[in-house]
């Protein structure tokens, strides 16, 4: 492989070779080297298969717009990334990486064959060619399409690196660092103000690190870059980010960095986290994107070699790299003769420049003749040969009416067709883009945040005056943000003035029809295809945009937006701003899911809310299931059992003598002043004003809807103070819901409500043995059924630990609950299980809980019920207090709706075969021999295997079901169909004598 | 993430301090047995949803705990101004391009 | 019978010497109450605490070993020493009848940790969205951590911070904060 490297030139560090792979062959590049720049300089330009045709692409761009360059890199086991521009990858010890898109190899690519069946896959071919027979979707086209097309392979191990986030406020945030941004950086770290100065590249510069030309206040470009960035570096409130792209800007100048942390380095500290998302909010924004240049639309425009003259620019000063050794110049634009220029200057030989405007500028035409460079002005390009990398350029005057065709061999084929604005960001923002004809762009018109463009990104091309406008806007960013900003002059010289035109297509003499002549790279899609599109009716760039997918992949159309628009327009005949942009949406370039994820993988994905008691359970072996956020244990296996032979023993342990269950995450609120039964009475149906304080009450709370939202057991502790719980899962939400009220609706009720569900543990006895173990243990509570009968609560102490007590059992059995302080309930509980020892105590999970309380009747809110269940439905109609005037909800329960007869009802299911124990959720239907679809009637709420009763038993809410007790209903299964009777709720122990046995 | 201005803090905090409650100024009937069903569906179900300037509930759940009303336009996302949940709703002057 | 309290963070403790010290450690307990009372009435109530109650939302204060900050417009956060308690519980108990207020003791819902160090408000900066930087030393708010956690956020000193959280929540922020403390270790 030839070296293309010029010793000695550009900014890599020509003293640290590194080496890498692409495709399994070992290359040299130098640190400071991209993937790109270090393949140019061995010469491949061959790097990737195109997405649809498989065409044998190179290297079009040298930043982050590259469409065809995309490659798999390693970066060691397990660290695969498909689809990584090969032109922002930087290069580093041992990388490896391999071209996509091609089966068996790069150079012979069975897929190619896509190329010639072109006619095929024209725009739309997605509705078109696949449309009939609709059977062979699924089996035949769907995977076809799936083979032939798409990026890259995903990655098939877990990611194993790590990423953070951090949110930052600054005063002015600066986005690019090219000379605008960097002067605008200055401007504004100079008086003191925050600023955070940003470039998605390794090296902070822009377009300075590509040209060579121009100095600045007397300085060569690169020394006045040096000076600046030492300048910036030493200025403590100036953060400087390279490798960090802003990939979107939302409300209140709210902007998300990505930095690359680790990709660039051979070696990286255990623990560093592969990116950082930075949340930035800035009092200031300076966009300094820059512009993005265009490519021409010619036949053939897509073969290796063929690259952007500004990119072939920035190979040669920036890298070192000659990019090929005879170059032909193709353009509308002066820049590219720049180019040109450098390149023959570096003893790089350019066959000639062909340019479509027939007036050039004398001045360059001079630099041109002096370097003995060919001039065809008023020429254009028709087409290009050579398989993997272009070998000629046929060449002919623009004019059709003129003769003189030729073929000019080349190896490179350097392209200009101007340069489009990055107005990507101000984009994000709904910011209004104006059509600029003379600039023949759409630039920034007025800001919707507190946010400034300069420099090329508003259409301010050159030196000078990226810098004029880059110190202007930094300043009066500082002094809006509050400081004294105070811009700069820079005085420029040997720049040269560029100008250019915008075509769509280059003029022809061929067939347009047979021309693959591409605008989108990265999707594949010509010229020829937007003007079928628009033929075929699209007259929308937005709808043009998704019937060819012009501008759809991940590139997000950087370099064909704009060659697609004016190709629409002219075919629409209307001018480009009334075929209109497509909108910029964030990420600005292809993000990692990693960054986006940061710290929310693993064991800090989600709260894990654990008990105090969590850990006794963990170390009994307690098998866990997740309740909202808590993980809560759900039974406790013994040597050889499954789930179901625990929770039976578990279930038959609590009827017959003791069990223990950690009923901690119950939510429960302190309701404390003067008016805390009269708001008692006003959220929930049933009545307070006269429940004893010492006594506890079944509450039901509704929403205004009239459906039940939660219940629990509340206690009334003094007159003034309730001890209300709810369901684990609505702690929150009847919490949020009680302000509301108390807040915004009844400000004149002296009450407060304070959370607390995590300042109580809560151990629940439960068994006929509960008394006998928790007696001895506690103080100032006399236990004795006459002083502490069922639904009774006291405070005093159990250990020497102050307790609050409740008499309650949701398992049906003489029940406790032992609320003490938090810190203590680990050595409460162990104390009880300790001595419980003599009872033969069997803690119990939520799933034994499940069963107990199903067994005697007892609803869970959110399992039973769904928002749809008013207290009738539930069969707890006698929970409201019918004398009440009004409380949340119960104007509702009188709506026609609610009184319906055959509404959704909670009955009690009894299977007809005992030992089928119902799914839950499974449909219920009444008659089983219908065609389907059948009518559902309601489903299955809650079904078990009762251990008590050895038998199934389930709920289920069924239309009209109250007044269907005995009948059967059906419930078609897939392999089956079940049917049950319709029966009362509880199933045990119906006249409650076991709550006091 | 936007910045909403709590009006019982007096400061402009992030929106993961906050929750959205609904439309404002919707007050409870003192006495919800006087009024039809029709009134009640109204009362329950009936909602603005109007396209531009909206005047809403929020709570700074994460914060002070208070509920407040903001008027939001649904155009754009932003907070024309927030106020505290007992003052009345305020008259605010639409500029010409928003509904 | 001696009950022992268990802490859920007992154990637990963060100490980096690069490039700045910085150091996160759970704190002792204290006595913890919330305080609900009518602003017009701080005055009565900041004699039975012996402290002055902040009248405005974020302004903390302290008096010896005791704080408390302003939480909500009639909320306050106050700690004292776990042997103040029962004092200061019969002293809310006795105003009660003329000034009605709630005093709940949630000692036990809370876990505190302490972060300390010329870095501590650039770690808190990965969990928190408000610019923590800008919170005066003595100021405290509530808000929400890594979007998951509630929390209570005291600004003590310039480089010392106090979180408190629920204790079922305090295992997530802990492990949060250890991965955090990794980059600054890093100094990245």
């Amino acid at each position: 492989m030839t070296n293309h490297r010029i010793a000695g030139k550009g900014r890599v560090d020509h003293g640290r070779p590194v080496h890498f792979t692409f495709n399994g062959t070992r290359y040299e590049g130098f640190q400071g080297d991209t993937l790109a720049s270090a393949l140019l300089a061995n010469g491949v330009h061959l790097v990737g298969r195109s997405f649809k045709y498989h065409r044998p692409r190179g290297i079009l761009a040298a930043g982050s717009e590259e469409p065809n360059a995309l490659v798999g890199v390693t970066h060691g086991p397990g660290r695969f990334e498909p689809n990584t521009r090969a032109t922002v990858l930087e290069i580093s010890q041992g990388l490896s990486t391999n071209s996509q898109n091609h089966w068996p190899s790069l150079k012979r690519d069975i897929g190619a064959v896509n190329d010639a069946a072109y006619m095929l896959f024209s725009a739309g071919f997605y509705y078109k060619t696949f449309m009939w027979p609709k059977s062979f979707w699924n089996k035949v086209y769907e995977p076809f399409i799936r083979g032939a097309a798409g990026l890259g392979v995903s990655p098939t191990q877990p990611d194993p690196d790590t990423y953070a986030s951090r949110h930052v406020h600054c005063d002015v945030l600066v986005v690019g660092a090219g000379p605008a941004g960097i002067a605008a950086a200055l401007s504004a770290g100079r008086s003191g103000a925050k600023v955070i100065l940003l470039d998605e590249q390794a090296e902070f510069g822009g377009s300075l690190l590509s040209e060579t030309d121009a100095s600045i206040d007397g300085r060569s470009g690169w020394d006045w870059l040096t000076m600046a960035m030492t300048e910036l570096a030493a200025l403590d409130n100036v953060t400087l980010l390279p490798r960090t792209t802003a990939i979107g800007y939302y409300h209140q100048n709210f902007v998300g960095l990505c930095q690359r942390l680790t990709d660039h380095l051979a070696d990286v500290p255990q623990g560093t986290p592969r990116e950082r998302m930075w949340k930035v909010r800035a009092a200031q924004v300076v966009l300094a994107q820059g512009a993005i240049e265009r490519p021409l639309v010619f036949h053939g425009n897509d073969r290796p070699g063929v690259m952007l003259a500004g990119a072939a620019r920035t190979y040669l000063n920036r890298y070192g790299v000659k990019v090929g050794q005879s170059a032909l110049v193709v353009t509308t634009h002066d820049s590219a003769w720049l180019a040109a220029f450098d390149l023959a200057k570096a003893e790089g030989k350019v066959v000639a420049i062909v340019d479509l405007r027939p007036n050039i500028s004398s001045h360059l035409r001079a630099k041109a003749d002096s370097l003995g460079i060919e001039v065809l002005a008023g020429w254009t390009v028709t087409g290009t040969s050579g398989r993997l990398r272009i070998k000629s350029a046929r060449v002919r005057p623009a004019d059709p009416t003129a003769g003189g065709a030729r073929t000019i061999a080349c190896d490179v084929l350097m392209m200009s067709g101007g340069w489009t604005p990055s107005v990507h960001l101000f984009s994000h923002t709904k910011g209004k883009l104006n059509w600029h004809e003379e600039e023949q762009a759409f630039l920034p018109g007025e800001h919707a945040e507190a946010s400034r463009t300069v420099g090329a990104g508003n259409g301010s091309f050159g030196l000078a005056k990226a810098l004029a406008e880059g110190a202007e806007a930094g300043a009066d960013a500082a002094s809006d943000a509050g400081y004294n900003g105070r811009s700069a002059q820079y005085m420029v010289t040997d720049e040269t003035e560029l100008t250019g035109i915008r075509v769509r297509e280059l003029p022809t003499d061929q067939n347009p029809g047979k021309a693959k002549a591409f605008v989108d790279f990265q999707n594949d899609v010509t010229a020829k295809d937007i003007r079928l599109a628009v033929r075929e009716g699209f007259k929308s760039i937005e709808h043009v945009k998704r019937y060819t997918t012009n501008g759809m992949a991940t590139d997000q159309g950087k370099t064909s937006n704009i060659n697609g628009l004016a190709i629409a327009a002219d075919a629409v005949g209307a001018p480009v701003p009334a075929v209109g942009l497509t909108t910029f949406r964030p990420p600005y370039t292809p993000t990692t899911f990693g960054a986006f994820a940061g710290y929310n993988r693993g064991r800090l994905f989600e709260v894990t809310r654990k008990t105090p008691i969590d850990g006794w359970a963990e170390a009994k072996g307690a098998a866990f299931e997740p309740v909202s956020l808590w993980r809560r244990a759900w039974y406790f296996p013994q040597a050889g059992e499954d789930m179901h032979a625990a929770v039976a023993r578990e279930c038959a342990a609590v009827r017959a003598s003791v069990g223990i269950f950690d009923a901690s995450t119950l939510g429960k609120i302190e309701i404390v002043g003067p008016d805390a039964a009269e708001f008692m009475n006003r959220m929930y149906t049933n009545p307070w004003t006269k429940l004893a304080p010492g006594r506890c009450r079944y509450g039901l709370l509704l929403g205004e809807d009239g459906f039940i939202r939660d219940d629990g057991v509340i206690g009334r502790m003094a007159p003034d103070r309730f001890h209300v719980t709810t369901t684990t899962g609505g702690a929150a939400r009847v919490l949020n819901m009680m302000e509301d009220y108390l807040q915004t609706e009844w400000p004149d009720l002296k009450v407060w409500l304070t959370s607390t569900t995590e300042q109580w543990a809560v151990i629940a006895l439960q068994g006929p043995n509960a008394r006998r173990l928790l007696e001895p243990l506690v103080e100032g509570i006399d236990l004795s059924d006459d002083a502490f009968p069922h639904m009774a609560v006291a405070e005093g102490h159990i250990c020497g630990v102050p307790t609050r007590l409740f008499r309650v059992s949701f398992t049906g059995e003489r029940g406790y609950e032992v609320n003490v302080p938090a810190r203590y309930g680990r050595a409460i509980w162990e104390k009880l299980f300790a001595d419980g020892q003599a009872y033969g105590i069997t803690p119990y999970g939520t799933e034994t809980m499940h069963v107990l309380r199903a067994e005697k009747g007892y609803i869970i809110v959110g399992q039973d019920t769904d928002g749809t269940l008013t207290p009738d439905d539930a069969a707890l109609g006698w929970a409201i207090g019918k004398a009440k005037p009004d409380f949340v909800g119960k104007r509702s329960l009188t709506r026609p709706d609610m009184l319906k007869k055959d509404r959704k009802q909670l009955v009690g299911l009894l299977t007809d075969d005992p030992m089928m124990v119902l799914e839950e959720g499974a449909q219920i239907v009444f008659d089983p021999n219908q065609p389907i679809p059948m009518k559902m009637v309601g489903h299955v709420t809650s079904a078990y295997w009762s251990a008590s009763l050895n038998r199934s038993i389930a709920f289920g809410v069924v239309e009209g079901g109250h007044s269907r007790m005995g009948e059967t209903i059906y419930i078609p299964m897939p392999d089956r169909t079940l049917s049950a009777k319709i029966t009362g709720m509880v199933f045990v122990d119906p006249e409650n004598s076991r709550l006091n046995a | 993430m936007l910045l909403i201005h709590c009006p019982y803090c007096n400061a402009e905090r992030p929106e993961v301090e906050f929750a959205y409650a609904g439309e404002a100024h919707i007050a409870r009937p003192t006495d919800p047995s006087q009024l039809d069903d029709d009134q009640w569906r109204d009362h329950l179900y009936i909602r603005s949803n109007p396209r531009g300037l909206h005047y809403e509930r929020w709570r700074h759940i994460h914060g002070c705990g208070r509920f407040f009303n903001a008027a939001r336009d649904t155009l754009s996302d932003k907070f024309v101004t927030t106020y505290k949940a007992s003052l009345p709703r305020p008259q605010i002057v639409q500029s010409e391009d928003t509904p | 019978m001696t009950m022992h309290p268990h802490h859920p963070l007992s154990g637990e403790g963060i100490a980096l010497h690069k490039p700045f010290p910085l150091t996160i450690r759970p704190l002792a307990d204290k006595a913890r109450f919330s305080l609900r009372i009518d602003p017009d009435q701080r005055i009565a109530a900041s004699a039975v605490l012996g402290l002055n109650l902040p009248g405005n939302i974020g302004d903390v204060a302290y008096a010896g070993e005791k704080t408390a900050v302003c939480l909500g417009p009639d909320e306050w956060y106050v700690t004292v020493p776990v042997a103040d308690q029962a004092e200061i519980e019969a002293g809310f108990a006795a105003l009660y009848a003329q000034q009605p207020h709630s005093l709940v003791d949630v000692s036990h819902r809370e876990v505190s940790i302490g972060i300390e160090g010329r870095d501590a408000a650039l770690v808190l900066q990965s969990a928190i969205a408000f610019d923590v930087d800008a919170m005066a030393p003595g100021s405290g708010c509530r808000t929400i951590f890594d979007g998951k956690a509630q929390i209570i956020l005291l600004r003590d000193a310039k480089d010392r911070f106090q979180i408190d959280v629920w204790h079922s929540f305090s295992e997530h922020v802990w492990h949060f904060l250890q991965v955090v403390a990794r980059e600054i270790e890093l100094d990245i």
